[in-house]
């Protein structure tokens, strides 16, 4: 039977799952809506790989992004990654050569520096939600633009619209100002593009030396529009790998193989079970202290499996993790 | 009478001094809670939007006291070292309390202003004192005493290199002691920034405890010698005059510049002025001069856990690849 | 050497002025642009405030055109400005330009400290032609406070909107360029008289103070221009501090400094006791003394962070009801609009003068 390793990437928009094989080639990847439940996004997609899952045999499962610990705990992960480390594993493995990843999901945005194959440097965006995916996602939609249109209908501007501000809020009524003035619709979307950049490059990225190789990866490298503004403000090309927008999963996969091998360990893997179990989270206040922590428990077929939420301890530490 | 102190800003520095003279003229002191979720609300509702969290989260601390107490101790703490400051909330704080908290008890404000002169340190206490109706010999024996055990204090924490919650909190050290194993590998960074932002675990969201968890070996400004800081800032064009900025800047340079440490971390309140400043000069200097990874953790009341550990992780993933590949790499540049 | 210095507001025509007449040549910062922020923003600590980045900006366009020494004030703290030279330097230096900065620290280093500089570097100045570029400096300032003062109180009365603007302008071209003593003297009258020429409409405008952080206060990018916005809302407009008020307090040794400002500033210990760094304490006294003077409002402005202003605006709400003054603080950084700003002012200006026909009212009916 063929092996091959799980990559789980919970975000808060998407959840991805990835199949790799020990070549560490893709075999499969899955592209489901967390919509704001990660357990059914997470049995949804391993649903998606059943086909797979029967053929193959899972040796090692990662996961990462913002809901990776809960993940871990359904699935059974060998290894447990923040998305910067993963993403870095996964550009590496294939493009070697990188020195610079900038990298725009839905909620986040992040710029990684590797020298030698190794991160030295990385930053997050901090508060604004202006270089992200999902600013551009509600413009598309108060324009009455396609998401996926927006690229190539960018590339035709040839007077790219100013758009001011580094504020989401600010950015967007300045758009609705220029639109009323009656700007082009390309125009306004090069706008934007070449808005979100200049914040990326002045927010997210600032003081950090761009080298290339420069890889660009996340749900928002499928904007050639932003592609474009990049490369025009870097005056460096930018390169796209194949599944940018699974970049993440590949990762966690990878550091996974990695961690199992090296250690020659079996997996944690629960395996297809989680499909067919039927999940539950309570939430609860904790009253012990004036933190009122709120406490999250995970029950599967009504059997309490973890507890977290708490500063203390005092919960977390009462259950063991299954 | 009973006197309250707010758990916040400068309690981290001077609480075992407080205690003591208080304690030492027979007076009751009274804490407030230690920062908490309500707190925190509490003191959102009453301070001024712009001021920074510790600000907010000290009205908090104030507003706790209030109704326990027959009077709070808020001293203006202007200047704890010649030519220094600490910065413009500090010189203005007891009148920020009084004009945006009601009801307030008596506040002891007394000038604590070194700025000419460390003998003021003295006349301060004395001022206090004589507030509080005692005789020049009394204050005299409880300032004696109270300034040894501050100095045990400061000593405590260079020679062990623990944190004031080590000392201060009664559970602290016992339910974080099974970690101190000692590790070869372990991971050495500095953890710079104001003693108050840093010490107060809901601020920080744990991040001693973090750091301790995974066997990351950490020195903090509190935890040098003033030698060392004094050693680390001369190489500065101008003297710093804030102190807390000088002492972070100090620490760092005479560590960088021996390559003791594998990483830097930054911590600083959204909207700490100092911080904007002096946080550049250690970022750029950092990688620009010394090529050490840098992290700047930003901390504000809506600031998320989440993506706090992420950094946090990614960070400290990338010192460990550091370490690993030394020796084989040359240094990049 | 060719030296450049800070854009605030007006001051750069008598300080152009002053390095000139001794010889220098000077790169006058360009007026502050769209540009100007942008490139300070984009090389400036995120954190740092407004003014901080607005230099950097001024700096860079500066040293674009060829300047190569860059005059700069120090402070000793704990305000933020006095650290700014130091960290704009490694800034500046961090992308590549070859510069040299001379910061003027107090109070070792105040302005004769930098005359005697320059007198080093030019060497064939005279202590006399030091003074006449010096006399000459301080009448164009003087000047420009003239200007200013006069023209804040014709522009909400005048008939024909746009009017005392224009005649703004050409007068401060005139005090740019002209360089003879006799010239200047004469000036001083036409300002005068043009001004009063202008056609006005009789009205009484109602009277807003202005005060805050000083760069806020003295450079119209920054604020969004508010002199000339409140001018054209029918409202006569007075700051806290004038051109010649600056030089004063920062650029004269201690013992020139002027009597009547710590008298001003006594007004402030109800609320603010001590010197809080910038003008915190300067900031609540003068809105008392705005009250006391009969003004109907004071607007307060600060850049985002600015720390001395923050302690100052706790103690608004107090001093504006016990002084009965409505305050309004506006928070100005890279983010402000001149949309939102302009409603907020009119809003402000509607509230006061509802305020003053509900005052009046209750006054007829009290019998007063």
């Amino acid at each position: 039977m063929q092996k091959c390793t799980l990559g789980i990437d919970v975000g808060s928009v998407s959840t991805n799952l990835v199949l790799l094989n020990e070549e560490k080639h893709l075999v499969k990847k899955v592209y489901i809506n967390t919509a704001g439940n990660p357990i059914k996004a997470i049995k949804n997609g391993l649903i998606a790989l059943e086909k797979e899952l029967k053929i193959m045999e899972v040796y090692a499962v990662g996961t990462t992004g913002s809901g990776r610990q809960l993940a871990s705990i359904l699935v059974g992960a060998d290894i447990v990654k923040n998305e910067i480390t993963a993403h870095a594993a996964a550009a590496l493995t294939y493009y070697p050569d990188t020195q610079t990843i900038l990298e725009i999901g839905g909620q986040d945005s992040k710029i990684i520096i590797i020298r030698n194959q190794i991160v030295i440097d990385f930053a997050m965006n901090t508060v604004c939600a202006a270089g992200t995916g999902s600013f551009l996602d509600r413009q598309a939609q108060r324009l009455g633009i396609p998401i996926t249109h927006f690229g190539e209908i960018a590339l035709k501007s040839k007077n790219p619209t100013r758009i001011a501000g580094r504020c989401a809020v600010f950015a967007e009524s300045d758009m609705i100002h220029k639109q009323q003035m009656g700007h082009k619709i390309e125009d306004i979307l090069k706008g934007l593009c070449q808005a979100l950049v200049r914040n990326f490059l002045s927010n997210v990225a600032k003081g950090k030396e761009i080298r290339p190789s420069i890889l660009f990866q996340g749900g928002v490298a499928a904007n050639a529009g932003i592609k474009k503004a990049f490369e025009e403000q870097l005056k460096l090309n930018v390169a796209i790998p194949n599944d940018y927008d699974v970049m993440g999963a590949i990762g966690a996969a990878i550091l996974a193989s990695n961690h199992v091998v090296s250690r020659k360990k079996q997996t944690n893997f629960v395996g297809m079970k989680i499909t067919t179990r039927n999940y539950e989270i309570k939430s609860l206040e904790c009253g012990g202290c004036p933190n009122c922590c709120e406490i999250i428990q995970l029950f599967a077929d009504k059997k309490l499996m973890a507890t977290w939420g708490d500063k203390c301890g005092k919960w977390s530490s009462t259950v063991a993790v299954s | 009478m009973k006197i309250g102190i707010p758990r916040a800003l400068f309690y981290y520095q001077y609480y075992p001094f407080w205690k003591t003279f208080f304690e030492s003229l027979d007076q009751k002191i009274v804490l407030s809670s230690p920062t908490n979720k309500d707190l925190l609300k509490k003191g959102l509702e009453l301070c001024v939007d712009d001021a920074c969290l510790p600000v907010k989260i000290f009205h908090g601390h104030v507003a706790n006291l209030i109704g326990k107490v027959d009077t709070i101790f808020i001293p203006r703490i202007i200047s704890i070292e010649p030519k220094e400051y600490i910065c413009p909330k500090f010189l203005g704080l007891p009148d920020m309390i009084k004009n945006s908290i009601p009801d307030l008890p008596d506040i002891i404000d007394v000038d604590l202003n070194l700025y000419k002169s460390k003998i003021m340190f003295f006349r301060h206490f004395i001022k206090l004192g004589e507030i509080l109706n005692k005789n020049k010999k009394q204050i005299l024996i409880a300032f004696n005493k109270a300034q040894r055990v501050q100095q045990r204090f400061e000593y405590q924490l260079i020679k062990e290199k623990i944190v004031p919650q080590d000392i201060l909190s009664e559970t602290y050290k016992i339910s974080q002691n099974e970690i101190f194993s000692y590790n070869p590998s372990k991971l050495k960074v500095l953890l710079l920034g104001h003693h108050y932002n840093i010490y107060d675990d809901f601020i920080s969201m744990n991040l001693i405890m973090k750091l301790r968890k995974k066997n990351v070996t950490f020195i903090t400004s509190e935890m040098v010698t003033n030698k060392i800081i004094v050693e680390g800032t001369k190489n500065l064009s101008k003297d710093m005059f804030w102190t807390l900025g000088k002492k972070a800047i100090g620490t760092a340079y005479y560590y960088l510049e021996r390559k003791k440490v594998d990483g830097i971390i930054h911590v600083a309140s959204f909207g700490c002025g100092p911080d904007s400043l002096v946080g550049e000069i250690l970022e750029k200097r950092t990688r620009r001069d010394f090529h050490i990874p840098f992290l700047f953790l930003n901390l504000d009341e809506h600031s998320g856990e989440a993506g706090f550990n992420t950094r946090l992780e990614a960070f400290l993933d990338v010192l460990e690849g550091r370490k690993y590949f030394e020796d084989n790499i040359p240094t990049y540049g | 050497m060719r030296i450049t210095f800070p854009h605030m507001g007006n001051i750069c025509i008598p300080l152009r002025s002053l390095f000139e007449n001794m010889g220098l040549e000077v790169i006058s910062p360009p007026v502050c642009t769209k540009r100007t922020l942008e490139l300070g923003v984009a090389h400036s600590p995120e954190f740092a405030c407004l003014p901080l980045k607005i230099n950097i900006g001024n700096f860079i366009e500066a040293l674009e055109k060829g300047a190569d020494t860059i005059i700069m004030a120090g402070g000793i703290g704990p305000c933020r400005f006095g650290y700014y030279g130091e960290v704009q330097k490694e800034i500046l230096k961090d992308l590549g330009f070859d510069f040299e900065m001379i910061i003027l620290e107090p109070p070792q280093g105040h302005f004769f400290k930098l005359l005697q500089k320059i007198k080093l570097i030019t060497n064939h100045n005279t202590i006399k032609d030091i003074v006449s570029a010096v006399r000459i400096a301080w009448k164009k300032a003087l000047l420009l406070d003239k200007l200013d003062l006069e023209s804040s109180k014709i522009r909400p009365i005048e008939k024909i909107r746009g009017q005392t603007d224009k005649i703004y302008r050409d007068i401060l071209l005139r005090i740019n360029d002209i360089n003879d003593k006799d010239e200047i003297d004469d000036l001083e009258t036409i300002i005068s008289d043009t001004l009063y020429d202008i056609p006005t409409n009789g009205q009484t405008p109602l009277k807003i103070g202005i005060v805050g952080e000083i760069y806020t206060v003295l450079e119209p990018f920054v604020n969004l221009n508010i002199e000339k916005q409140l001018g054209e809302l029918g409202v006569e407009v007075s700051r806290n501090i004038y051109i010649t008020d600056w030089v004063q307090e920062n650029l004269l040794p201690s013992l020139l400094k002027p009597d009547k400002h710590k008298d001003i500033l006594r007004l402030a210990q109800p609320y603010i006791k001590c010197f809080v760094g910038g003008h915190g304490q300067e900031t609540v006294a003068q809105i008392i003394n705005f009250a006391n003077k009969g003004f109907d409002g004071v607007i307060h402005l600060l850049p985002f962070t600015c720390m001395p202003e923050i302690v100052a605006k706790s103690a608004i709400p107090r001093v504006s009801q016990k002084h009965s003054i409505p305050v309004m603080t506006v928070i100005l950084d890279e983010h402000s609009a001149e949309t939102g700003f302009k409603t907020r002012l009119e809003a402000f200006i509607d509230m006061i003068y509802h305020k003053k026909e509900v005052g009046d009212f209750a006054k007829m009916h009290s019998g007063n």
